[in-house]
């Protein structure tokens, strides 16, 4: 009997949700260009060092007089003022926008995922205190604290704690707030579901309920709203960069637009092309994400 | 209504406080201003350092810190500049910097809802036409764009390329030779305010657009809407009358939840423009570790952000009946 089961299952596993899902995220092809253009990111990314003509710290335009001069055969985005070839400060701050952007979401989204399952399944005076606390990130100056405490680190640790980890793991603490709400009203949605309550009866353990009937099925929204928090993680950390409060030391676009934006009238090359990848990955993100909600909702389903 | 205001505004002040000790906490976790402001000067004695942490009150506890600061909160007082303009009144600091911000953010927003709306409308009944393709498309790449690497643009355009706008500031400096534009202060402060607000109202009017289509096209499958055309009103009359007033709910919520964000999101426009409003105001007092700038900036905020979730709640009322305020 058992047996006879499991293989209905397994011939049945053909058409399951994810696969479903595929097929709907092949056919959409927003999703399909957002996919492309990070993977292109990615790989900008991954092959940094053999892409960039040169190493991140040369300045191989200082030696030969060509400091800010515009984009050429010999430089492709011209270089800046001190001699850096600009192409090369772009291709290596892929790497350092898809770690903030995956950090940060992923901090966050481990936040608000962990919240918005146990105030939405629990309820009572647990949900009240986890919202309450949930309202106050919510409307706290999100920017403003995160200038403070980055300001406030790099002035107790000059050297070694700041860096783009830690840029990274404050943008992720202060982000989860309004994901973590809608996560729990979609967990309040499911648990009416019939099949919680039939988990329920057959005596399973609220952990179990949790994990193995709650989750899955509010995954997608996670996975929806994790692609949309990393490209607004990227926009954060370009825009603290920008204002010179990120990582001296790492390579960032924002910090490239900072420098540039100090001589936009003399160079234009400087600060047009790290904000065209900025915008480029944070475009990537968003129709992915856009993508992914109309592949996973089984609500917009025909 | 008043009942509910009120309680309303009870169940405000303990997320005021939240936010309150979260600020602070995070200005007093490390700092020593004293020490920041005193490493240029290198004949400063240690007696003197410790004099001036004494004078700011640095030495209490932290708790006592935090309840003088809160005692003098209510009296209105936000304290004295620890290194901007000599020590000035952070009230009276904070007045002369919040007018150019109020300018730029209202002038922003109006000019996008006037904008936003008509093209979200537009677009929703010519779903799928080639100019909603391109309204929603341009949206989109618009809510990618930093809005700084937008304001670099158009400075570099307007400002330098064409040269039709100046590219920074409030108003034409004494020290600049040319003058108020055509001789008028208030033409002046205008023409300086164009670049800016441009840039701004495009920022916001982007996802304002696609909120406005999406609910639209929501509402406009409603049965109610069906009934409305059933009964012979014209087709405007069904989606100014009918649909638009249900469609713009989601607007007010995004309004009442991004002012808050916008105004906090004063620091990266203010200085692309090199606008003197409080967000500038904000970058140069945490760098220079200003504890009660800091704070003082922080509070207003938070306290206008609040005022405007209240009044989005009230709204909601007032555009959609069926939604009572209890």
């Amino acid at each position: 009997m058992k047996t006879k089961i499991k293989n209905q299952n397994k011939q049945n596993k053909g058409a399951s949700q994810w696969n479903i899902a595929w097929r709907r995220f092949k056919r959409n092809k927003t999703a399909l260009t957002g996919a492309f253009i990070i993977g292109f990111v990615l790989f900008l990314a991954a092959f940094d060092t053999l892409i960039a003509p040169y190493e991140p710290n040369e300045i191989p335009a200082f030696y030969t007089g060509e400091a800010r001069t515009p984009p050429s055969s010999k430089y492709l985005f011209g270089t800046d003022n001190i001699g850096h070839d600009v192409f090369s400060q772009v291709v290596y701050g892929a790497r350092s926008a898809l770690y903030v952007g995956f950090g940060a979401a992923g901090i966050a989204m481990a936040i608000a995922t962990i919240v918005g399952l146990i105030s939405g399944y629990y309820g009572g005076i647990v949900d009240n205190i986890l919202m309450r606390v949930t309202e106050i990130f919510l409307v706290i100056p999100f920017l403003l604290i995160l200038l403070v405490f980055l300001k406030v680190i790099t002035a107790v640790a000059p050297s070694g704690v700041g860096g783009l980890s830690m840029v990274t793991l404050m943008i992720g603490l202060f982000s989860w707030s309004s994901n973590a709400r809608i996560i729990r009203g979609e967990v309040l949605r499911v648990k009416q579901q019939e099949y919680v309550e039939a988990a329920k009866t057959l005596g399973a353990s609220r952990i179990r309920i949790v994990f193995r009937h709650i989750l899955p099925n509010v995954l997608h929204i996670i996975i929806v709203l994790t692609t949309l928090l990393i490209a607004t993680s990227i926009l954060v950390e370009a825009g603290v960069s920008f204002l010179g409060f990120g990582d001296p030391n790492a390579i960032t676009w924002g910090q490239q637009l900072q420098k540039a934006s100090e001589a936009v009238k003399q160079a234009w090359w400087e600060g047009i092309f790290p904000g065209l990848f900025i915008t480029l990955l944070v475009l990537g993100f968003s129709l992915l994400g856009n993508g992914l909600r109309d592949a996973l909702d089984p609500r917009l389903r025909e | 209504m008043g009942r509910y205001l009120v309680r309303r505004m009870l169940y405000l002040i303990p997320l005021f406080f939240g936010i309150l000790i979260i600020v602070f906490a995070a200005t007093r976790m490390a700092g020593d201003p004293v020490r920041l402001m005193t490493t240029l000067n290198p004949y400063i004695t240690e007696e003197a350092r410790n004099n001036l942490i004494r004078y700011y009150g640095l030495d209490q506890p932290l708790y006592v810190q935090f309840f003088i600061y809160l005692s003098q909160l209510f009296q209105g007082d936000l304290g004295n500049s620890y290194a901007i303009r000599g020590g000035l009144e952070v009230t009276t600091l904070i007045g002369y910097y919040i007018g150019p911000t109020i300018l730029l953010q209202i002038a922003s927003i109006l000019l996008a809802l006037v904008i936003a709306i008509p093209i979200g409308i537009y677009s929703a009944k010519r779903r799928y036409s080639k100019l909603d393709m391109t309204v929603t498309t341009t949206s989109l790449v618009g809510t990618c764009i930093p809005v700084f690497y937008m304001g670099i643009i158009a400075i570099l355009i307007f400002g330098y390329f064409l040269g039709w706008f100046p590219a920074g500031g409030l108003i034409t400096q004494v020290t600049e030779t040319r003058g108020y534009f055509l001789g008028n202060q208030i033409l002046d402060i205008l023409w300086h305010m164009f670049i800016p607000t441009a840039v701004l109202t495009f920022a916001i009017l982007a996802p304002i657009v696609l909120l406005v289509r999406s609910s639209m096209l929501e509402i406009l499958k409603q049965d109610y809407i069906l009934a409305a055309r059933a009964s012979g009103l014209s087709e405007r009359a069904v989606v100014y009358k009918h649909a638009l007033r249900n469609a713009l709910i989601p607007v007010v919520t995004y309004i009442g939840i991004y002012f808050g964000g916008m105004l906090a999101g004063a620091p990266i426009t203010e200085t692309v423009f090199n606008w003197p409003g409080v967000g500038r105001l904000f970058v140069e007092a945490t760098t220079k570790l200003d504890f009660p700038v800091i704070m003082g900036i922080t509070v207003l905020i938070t306290i206008m952000t609040l005022v405007a979730n209240l009044i989005t709640d009230l709204t909601y009322g007032y555009i959609d009946p069926r939604i009572r305020v209890e």
